[in-house]
């Protein structure tokens, strides 16, 4: 008869990622600097919606909650307000930190679901097809992405804002809005993807 | 101020779609306080709050790269923006960029595959930064012929606009982070009334106000609460997607709190052009408003 194994901090805790966070995530070089204040949670204007705040995140990392961290959705919820970066009294930038591990988040599939890693997908497509944002197929993109029931609940729970923007000239009917060198642009975009991935040493 | 100062100007995309009207009325107020905008040939989008999440963080920051080269080849003026959004991604890139050897040499090889390159040292500005410290009050004030008498306006400028730039020597040094003046000092230079807003800095939800309204809503509700207690007419703002936010919600908001908002919110370069005298609706776009802000159209000058 085999015992289970105790849980112990070498198979709960994944120790070597304050290690990987410090040297993959912006702003993670800075993590040391933080002495648990909580000025940053303290300031958060949507911190009550939030798994667990941004001075909480931040002792996640240091003990090596991999798995919780990246699948918290702090990282979702995060307005980029910079409320907890300017006021952090040690100077870190925790809005940088919590926006990139929500990139690397989405980079090593933890949030393949999430509401806003969809919505970046379909912003993406926009910037990368024309170069421009097009509000109105990026919100609709985004819409039928979490499936055609919900697009069209959204849809029509937003009608009413849609045909207010239509009658004031804010969304317009035709085609998107293209830049001219598309072609420049792809080509630019596809050459740092490639240098991302050549430089890329970051196995999680 | 003697001659006019030239901009390359970065309107975003926003400009095409949900904020024509801060673009429409930006354009309309420049030359009258001595700002040429020369826009920015072929720009594209900055990225904006997602930009990395869904392509990754070195073609998010070529996206940068590829305006700055473009600014480089119009010339060495600053470059210059009216959105919160694009001004954060593209002055923080621009530093990034010109501090970071690697990041350079990464951006520039990417720009070489549209035969484009940034190896000069411009400067990236905000455009209230450039009313604050280049234009100043005294030159909005003598070209107000319609002063506002009466009008009351919460002065709402949101996060980026001012966060975490507007305290730095990069960004100008031109105001606070909790407790900004300019937008007051705006207001008053075009004879309204700035009322006490205590929320002037507050979050509207920005980006995950568009993508999950349900999360944010209580955020707008304060703001548009904070703004009926100071009794303002109109709430204005320099942010398109604060001005976007908080306007187009307060259907949702007064059906889920049981509210009855109904406060128009304009950008304050709208509330420029009215007190300048200039057309209200080719000038200072007032139509574009979903929620008309009837009392400044009633002091507009027909
Ligand atoms: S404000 Fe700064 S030092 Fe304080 S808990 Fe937050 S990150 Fe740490
Ligand atoms: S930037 Fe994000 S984590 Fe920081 S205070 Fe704002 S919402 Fe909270």
């Amino acid at each position: 008869m085999t015992a289970a194994l105790p849980e112990t901090a070498e198979n709960r805790y994944d120790l070597g990622f304050a290690r990987w966070v410090r040297d993959n995530v912006e702003g993670g070089d800075k993590l040391s600097l933080c002495m648990q204040c909580g000025a940053c949670s303290g300031s958060c204007p949507i911190g009550t919606q939030m798994d667990h705040g941004p001075r909480k995140i931040i002792a996640m990392i240091r003990a090596g909650m991999k798995d919780e961290v990246l699948s918290s959705n702090t990282l979702w919820n995060c307005t980029s307000c910079y409320r907890c970066t300017v006021r952090c009294p040690r100077g870190i930038p925790v809005t940088s930190i919590i926006q990139d591990l929500a990139a690397k988040a989405v980079e090593f599939g933890y949030a393949d679901k999430k509401e806003n890693a969809l919505f970046a997908k379909s912003f993406w497509w926009s910037t990368s097809a024309f170069g421009r944002t097009d509000e109105r197929l990026v919100t609709a993109r985004y819409y039928f992405s979490l499936g055609f029931l919900e697009g069209i609940r959204r849809g029509l729970a937003n009608l009413k804002i849609a045909l207010g923007m239509v009658r004031t000239g804010r969304m317009h009917l035709g085609m998107p809005h293209k830049i001219k060198d598309i072609k420049g642009l792809t080509a630019i975009l596809a050459r740092a993807a490639e240098i991302e991935a050549e430089e890329a040493n970051d196995e999680l | 101020m003697s001659s006019k100062m030239k901009f390359s100007y970065y309107p975003g995309c926003s400009s095409q779609g949900s904020a024509k009207h801060l673009d429409e009325s930006l354009r309309a107020i420049a030359p009258k306080i001595g700002i040429e905008l020369e826009e920015l040939d072929d720009w594209n989008c900055c990225g904006a709050s997602v930009g990395h999440i869904g392509g990754g963080s070195l073609p998010n920051t070529a996206l940068t790269g590829r305006n700055l080269a473009k600014a480089q080849q119009q010339g060495k003026q600053d470059v210059v923006t009216g959105c919160a959004a694009c001004y954060l991604n593209t002055h923080a890139g621009n530093e990034k960029i010109k501090s970071d050897v690697k990041l350079r040499r990464q951006v520039n090889d990417a720009l070489s595959a549209a035969d484009l390159s940034y190896d000069d040292d411009l400067q990236v500005r905000h455009m209230c930064e450039v009313i604050v410290n280049d234009v100043g009050m005294d030159k909005i004030r003598e070209q107000v012929t319609n002063p506002l008498t009466g009008l009351k306006v919460a002065g709402y400028v949101g996060c980026q606009t001012v966060r975490p730039f507007s305290s730095t020597d990069g960004g100008g040094n031109y105001d606070t982070y909790e407790d900004p003046d300019f937008l007051n000092d705006f207001t008053e230079a075009c004879g309204a009334e700035a009322v006490d807003f205590n929320l002037k800095t507050s979050c509207c939800g920005g980006s995950v106000a568009v993508m999950s309204p349900d999360r944010t809503l209580h955020l707008i509700r304060d703001i548009l609460q904070a703004a009926e207690d100071a009794e303002a007419d109109v709430i204005t703002t320099p942010c398109p997607l604060c001005q976007t936010n908080v306007e187009m919600y307060q259907d949702a908001i007064n059906k889920k709190f049981g509210t009855k908002f109904n406060i128009p919110v304009i950008f304050y370069s709208q509330l420029m052009a009215v007190a300048f005298g200039m057309d209200p609706d080719k000038d200072a776009a007032l139509k574009r408003n979903t929620i008309r802000a009837r009392k400044l159209e009633k002091l507009a000058k027909k």
